[in-house]
């Protein structure tokens, strides 16, 4: 027979039994929800992982049209520094028959004011003078002169200007190496997904050692830039050299 | 003594660009390398090259690692070199000078720059090399 201590040790067991039931009854529509909820996340996880994927294989294709642009820039580059260069060659060849012809005016003018003592006519100067001011050419020939320095200053901008290509190529080169970090991490990931353990190795983004290109290149046409570099060069090579004399009286 | 150039740079636009601006200032005698190690084996080849006009960042050997291999040469070791790069940091001036780089001007450039920077080198080499 059992006693009444038995009894209510029972009931309690009973009771505690209900109380497991009860929150079973609780927890049955939250597993059920879990479990829609899974249904739903798995395909659009499978999705990600597809989209990743498809990603990923283009990647490649973005990176080698980053390098046909380099290379196109490259090309057009110098095309029009070949074509400077010819322009050059004949502003310089145009140059030099306008100084050849300013210096006939000269000697043509010389000429004839030599002429003018020899000829027993009154009025001999004034004739020279009025055929020299009625054709002189030496007003426009220097002004074509001047039109070709011009022309020639505008060839050598054009030229300066270009150092705009190299600059754009390393920073396009920053960019596909950026790219190829990323395409490492996808891969990486998909990795993940199907091996479906979580991986956390961490890819970084750093540069290569010896990277050929300046992340941090940029094209800006102001001096400031030049005079920012001056003033820390000259005030390290002061350092430098200071500790230098330092270095041989100690 | 005359001055002959070795303009190193991996872009070729650059080179060229360099050359042109040499040749406003006057300066006719230059030749050309495409990174550090085929500028190396040019001076080596070259004892009439007396100034080097180097990029920084290049494939194969860096501007940085040419300027101390040249320091390291007892033969071509008094060569002035300058630098011409993009990289306007300063810790990266402070190594360039390191390596004893003989002067430092950042991309984009002007003729006018160039010919300060060479004349400084050539007026502290003593008009010489």
């Amino acid at each position: 027979m059992m006693s009444s201590e038995n009894m209510s040790q029972l009931f309690a067991k009973l009771n505690d039994l209900k109380k497991v039931f009860t929150y079973g009854e609780k927890l049955i529509p939250v597993i059920q929800s879990l479990g829609e909820f899974m249904k739903e996340t798995v395909p659009l996880l499978e999705n990600i992982n597809k989209s990743i994927a498809e990603s990923t294989s283009k990647i490649p294709k973005a990176s080698n049209q980053i390098q046909n642009v380099t290379s196109a820039t490259e090309m057009a580059t110098t095309e029009i520094l070949d074509l400077v260069d010819v322009l050059n060659a004949d502003l310089e060849s145009i140059e030099k028959c306008v100084v050849d012809c300013l210096e006939k005016e000269k000697d043509k003018e010389d000429f004839l004011n030599s002429l003018i003592p020899k000829l027993n006519v009154s009025d001999a100067k004034i004739f020279v003078d009025d055929f020299l001011a009625k054709n002189r050419s030496t007003l426009n020939l220097n002004s074509v002169k001047d039109r070709i320095k011009k022309m020639k200053d505008d060839t050598n901008s054009i030229t300066l200007s270009l150092q705009v290509q190299d600059i754009t190529s390393q920073q396009l080169a920053t960019v596909n190496h950026l790219i190829e970090s990323v395409q490492d991490r996808l891969a990486s990931l998909i990795d993940d997904f199907d091996n479906t353990k979580l991986n956390e190795n961490e890819n970084n983004l750093n540069l290569p050692e010896g990277a050929s290109f300046d992340p941090n290149a940029r094209y800006s046409k102001s001096v400031v830039p030049q005079q920012e570099v001056d003033s820390i060069f000259n005030k390290e090579m002061q350092t430098a050299s200071q500790a230098e004399i330092d270095k041989l009286f100690n | 003594m005359a001055l002959k150039f070795l303009i190193v740079d991996d872009s070729q636009t650059m080179r060229r660009i360099v050359a042109n601006s040499l040749k406003n200032l006057g300066y006719e005698d230059f030749v050309e390398a495409g990174d550090g190690k085929e500028a190396l084996l040019k001076l080596s080849a070259d004892d009439t090259l007396n100034f080097v006009i180097t990029d920084w960042n290049m494939p194969v050997l860096s501007g940085l690692e040419l300027i101390k291999a040249i320091r390291s040469d007892d033969k071509m070791g008094k060569i002035p070199v300058l630098m011409v790069t993009t990289r306007g940091v300063k810790d990266d001036i402070i190594e360039a000078l390191k390596a004893k780089v003989n002067n430092y001007v950042v991309k984009p450039f002007t003729p006018a720059i160039l010919r300060e920077k060479i004349d400084a080198i050539l007026a502290s080499n003593g008009g010489s090399n």
